[in-house]
């Protein structure tokens, strides 16, 4: 039985009594289901918006699957963890889902792949958290985004080369989990490089106002200023740094970033100069990206940006793994994405067989002033790319 | 309204809640075995009806929450904005119980009871020393901070992350398992049979002397303090069994998700239950249920048909507050009365015949 | 020195936030109405700066003519809408105004999209002014003139016109200043209009600081609650002191202890309440 069944047929109590065992009978002739998982209500809208139209134009350019045209269900996480498994566990236990793909918040991310590992299916995410390919990986679970350890690996290290008298580094973290990782990451690099840390403000996930430590800052007198924040953290703090003319004191670098529509979100004259950390650029040229681009322009008169890019070839990927196992069943599945090599929007693309964690290409950008632009969306250039990854003992996950 | 800037002492409209709450009480115990009866049939009609069994759980721990805000807002006319404290350190507490002291399902539920209730008793006798939207803001500041301590002990409470691999023990008496709770199904059982144990508890605490001092207070504190009460005990203890009854609903919803979000602590969760207590209806037990059915049931139909279904949402809440100020629960009622006074043998919406409780005169 | 900076730094912020508590507490004190919308509507004001300034190219233009936009607005819902529940309990209040931002924020969502907005820091006052070895926005100068400029003439309105003179009566008794003759309803719909415009004033100065997007409404919401609460609900001083209080505090915690700056608003206002049950310039 379908949730949307359940709209159209209301309250029928005796009929819905009866489908359950008839739909799992039909199930074995149904094409095969992807669920999506978006966040296409609550605060994380902006994110879900594009997701959805990367996994749908996947579906919909993926033609016969198993004798099929595959189907597409989208869930609605509601930026909502709690929602999210519940509505995960219906779909598991009322439709014999197994192939999900997406999620925006780790803390969902982590706990839905609990969830589809106990069902025995597949489920790939973009999500930030390191743990879901670390300390909490488990066998149903994949992830295509670079965790923070290569994140600040391709950032910090090729900008301190290319300019190695930046010797003072101030960093401001947002005070959770995932900025801690990145923070750890940053002092590890710092030790190695010689880089001076001069200096760390933690601010809540919450915060909004900056100026106070963006006054620590100032005060240490660093060369570098390293924003670890993201999404609104990132846009407030950059935000408020160039209210108080640090832009053109000290260089400023985020290592982690959203991509193209948070870019858009901030305009040209703010990021003009401004070193960016991205997951995913449109202009990147490789063949999968540059069909990509093509095709989203197509189909929704827009480039593709990284919650785009992500759940597509993250639904691109899981029913290519169907296709090559013959069959939707999860162990099948997972099998075949352990090691499977393909041609993603960054470029060759691999899943570690040993994490389940997607090694490919992360982005330093440079971000553009109005002036060097070509077209609205032409708002940085990529100052450098590169694959960093934990490797042998720094592999933190025992799957279970 | 009190236009003066004089606090108000109860969020209540003196008088008329009561009413309202003595006509739901006199039309249930109409109906055939009283409200109890009532909620025993939809309790065994709801995993029927529902799309799933884990909706149908899902309703009930939020209408248990509903049922211990209700107990404070509907009785004791304390609107408190803080019921994400106990309903979040519930979860956590039993979670971690079962994970680092290997408690079993009812050690971690009643660890929790206790620990809600004293939790609670601390933050109602501090709230309480404020009253109207004073008090209302201090509830609200307590929100916030048990929320900002829970994000902080991230190596408790697994902070932003959520606390993970929360297990769902089955319930186990001189080492023999009663019922393995695995299933989505026996999971809905054992909330189920949870939910009623509560509801009939709480409705004997409202008919207990302690009930009725409790609203001799909502109505006019002045005077049930001349009389010799200490109202601010009432309070507390008011307060005390709300978060006795809502921290084991945050850990039961805990083991249903096998997963802790920092979602249960915030102050939108806070929200999201004093919506549900006044959508089903303030003072009415009956409506608490009704109340969290009707919010989880309609989000759900409306996030899959339109991401933007806030709006019908916020559209629903100014509707129900323009027409239907008795919540759901009351206009329940009207209609009831309504098809009492067409007469005849037609049923009333539950499908009890309608001249069951005739032997009953109204009021 | 760096605290002293730490303490100009607040009292910037803690402008802003007598802005955005000025209009909460003026509708508490004369409608004893709790707007829980008051956040959205300052999101509507960012939104509305920032359309205005696209369309004309001024930021100047959206100062002028975006705080009676969000003011008409509020005339009009509290004309067809909120004039009907007054006479409720506030749990009905907090309702209906919940109500209210769930469809200002998704309306935001369906007209600008769910991403994010700047605002350019206006032409002019786009420098930093240099202080001993710090540099303050020029921006954030200009924003703390202004609003004590906005600061001085609401006190001018609330004290020394026939308007102010019947606000503050109808604070004390409406009942009384509807016995004198007065049309009550339409001295509320003003003020509400007045106390919601100023959320929207609020709204469109904050926009080059700190950007807008359709979620910031229950961010802005939590700290407007605390500055009222502090200052004593209906207290026109006391938004501002409560404003300068919260302000100083977040800006000094970033230094001494970053990791609680939140933590302590909360605590300060809890402690603010336990021991002045009505806030510092609150009437019992």
């Amino acid at each position: 039985m379908n949730r949307r069944t359940f709209l159209k047929t209301g309250l029928a109590a005796t009929s819905l009594m009866m489908t359950p065992p008839l739909l799992r009978r039909s199930l074995a002739a149904d094409p095969v289901t992807f669920y999506g998982l978006k966040s296409m209500s609550g605060a994380y809208a902006s994110y879900g918006e594009f997701a959805e139209k990367g996994s749908k134009l996947a579906v919909d350019d993926y033609g016969p699957l198993l004798g099929a045209t595959p189907r597409y269900v989208t869930i609605d996480t509601e930026g909502n963890p709690g929602r999210t498994v519940r509505k995960v566990q219906e779909a598991v236990q009322q439709q014999n889902a197994r192939l999900f793909g997406g999620c925006t918040l780790s803390s969902t991310a982590l706990a839905v792949g609990k969830e589809i590992n106990k069902a025995g299916g597949v489920f790939m995410t973009p999500a930030g958290a390191d743990e879901i390919t670390a300390s909490e990986c488990n066998k149903a679970t994949f992830r295509w985004t670079v965790p923070t350890y290569g994140a600040v690996q391709q950032t910090v290290r090729p900008l301190f080369e290319s300019n190695p008298k930046a010797k003072r580094w101030y960093s401001i973290t947002p005070q959770y989990v995932f900025g801690e990782a990145l923070l750890t990451a940053a002092e590890n690099l710092f030790a190695e490089l010689g880089i001076e840390h001069v200096g760390n403000s933690y601010h809540s996930t919450q915060e909004q106002e900056y100026s106070g430590y963006l006054t620590n800052a100032a005060a240490a007198n660093p060369d570098v200023l390293l924003i670890l924040g993201f999404g609104g953290n990132g846009a407030s703090c950059l935000r408020q740094a160039a209210n108080f003319g640090m832009k053109s004191k000290m260089t400023i670098l985020l290592a982690w970033t959203q991509g193209l529509d948070w870019f858009q979100s901030l305009g040209p004259d703010l990021l003009e100069g401004v070193y960016l950390g991205a997951q995913y650029w449109h202009q990147v040229d490789a063949p999968v990206n540059n069909a990509l681009v093509k095709r989203t322009r197509e189909v929704y008169g827009i480039n593709p940006n990284y919650p785009l890019a992500g759940d597509y070839i993250i639904t691109k990927i899981i029913f290519d793994a169907v296709a090559k196992a013959g069959t939707t069943d999860g162990a099948a599945v997972i099998k075949a994405m352990e090691g499977m090599r393909y041609d993603g929007p960054t470029g060759p693309e691999m899943i570690r067989a040993q994490d389940h964690q997607v090694i490919k290409d992360y982005y330093l950008l440079r971000g553009k002033g109005k002036a060097a632009m070509n077209d609205r969306d032409d708002l940085a250039t990529v100052v450098s790319s590169g694959k960093s990854f934990p490797e042998g003992d720094q592999i933190l996950c025992r799957m279970r | 309204m009190n236009a003066t800037g004089e606090p108000l002492p109860a969020q209540s409209s003196p008088g008329r809640s009561g009413q309202r709450r003595d006509a739901s009480a006199s039309l249930c115990s109409r109906l055939p075995g009283g409200p109890a009866a009532v909620v025993a049939a939809l309790l065994v009609l709801m995993p029927v009806v529902l799309p799933s069994r884990t909706m149908a759980t899902e309703i009930l721990i939020f209408a248990m929450a509903t049922l211990a805000c209700n107990l404070l807002l509907g009785y004791g006319g304390l609107l408190s904005f803080g019921q994400a404290i106990f309903f979040g350190s519930g979860a956590y507490l039993s979670s971690l119980v079962m994970i680092h002291g290997g408690f079993g399902l009812l050690p971690a539920l009643l660890t929790a009871a206790v620990a809600g209730a004293i939790l609670a008793a601390l933050v109602g006798a501090l709230a309480i020393r404020r009253t109207g939207i004073y008090f209302v803001m201090m509830t609200l500041a307590f929100n916030q901070t048990a929320y900002f301590i829970a994000y902080t002990l991230s190596d408790w409470t697994g902070g932003d992350n959520g606390l993970l691999d929360v297990p769902r023990p089955s319930p186990t008496l001189f080492g023999v398992t009663l019922v393995d709770l695995s299933d989505a199904t026996a999971y809905y059982a054992f909330t189920a049979a949870l939910f009623f144990l509560i509801f009939i508890a709480v409705r004997k605490i409202i008919a207990s002397p302690f009930g009725s001092t409790l609203i001799a207070v909502r109505e006019n504190e002045a005077r049930a303090g001349a009389l010799g009460y200490d109202t601010r005990n009432f309070k507390i203890v008011a307060f005390a069994v709300s978060g006795a009854v809502t921290a084991p609903a945050g850990a039961l919803y805990a083991m249903l998700l096998n997963f802790a979000p920092l979602e249960n602590i915030q102050l939108s969760m806070s929200e999201n239950i004093v919506i549900m207590t006044v959508i089903g209806g303030t003072g009415s037990l009956l409506g608490s249920l009704l109340g969290a059915g009707a919010w989880v049931i309609i989000s759900d139909i409306l996030s899959e048909i339109w991401p933007r279904w806030l709006i019908l949402t916020g559209g629903a809440l100014i509707l129900i507050v323009l027409y239907l100020p008795g919540g759901l629960w009351g206009g329940v009622e009207s209609l009831m009365r309504r098809f009492r006074r067409g007469g005849g043998t037609r049923r009333t919406p539950d499908g009890v015949p309608e001249n069951a409780g005739a032997a009953h005169p109204m009021e | 020195m760096l605290y002293l900076f730490q303490v100009l730094n607040g009292l910037g912020l803690g402008m802003i936030y007598f802005l955005l508590s000025a209009g909460l507490t003026i509708i508490f004190g004369l409608l004893n109405f709790v707007n829980f919308a008051h956040g959205a509507f300052f999101m509507l004001g960012g939104y509305l700066c920032w359309s205005l300034t696209e369309l004309t190219g001024s930021f100047w233009i959206s100062l002028l003519a975006g705080p009676p936009v969000v003011a008409f607005l509020a005339w009009a819902a509290e004309v067809t809408l909120i004039r009907r529940i007054y006479r409720l309990p506030h749990t009905f209040h907090i309702l209906v105004t919940v109500g209210i931002s769930l469809i200002l924020q998704e309306a935001t969502i369906m007209l600008w999209g769910p991403i994010g907005k700047s605002i350019p820091v206006p032409d002019g006052l786009q420098g930093v002014v240099t202080l001993w070895n710090f540099a303050y926005p020029t921006y954030r100068l200009f924003l703390i003139a202004f609003t004590a400029l906005i600061g001085f003439a609401l006190w001018y309105l609330l004290e020394w016109t026939r308007f102010g003179g019947l606000v503050r009566a109808g604070s004390e008794s409406a009942e009384m200043v509807a016995l004198l003759g007065t049309n009550i309803h339409r001295l509320f719909a003003r003020t509400f209009a007045l106390g919601v415009g100023l959320a929207g004033l609020a709204g469109i100065l904050s926009a080059p600081i700190r950007g807008v997007h359709p979620f910031m409404g229950p961010e802005v919401l939590g700290i407007a609650f605390v500055v009222v609460v502090i200052g004593g609900m209906g207290s026109f001083t006391g938004a501002l002191l409560g404003g300068l209080l919260v302000g100083l505090v977040q800006s000094l915690m970033s230094t001494i202890w970053p990791e609680g700056a939140s933590l302590m608003i909360y605590g300060t206002m809890a402690a603010v309440i336990l021991l002045r049950p009505y806030g510092l310039f609150g009437r019992a």
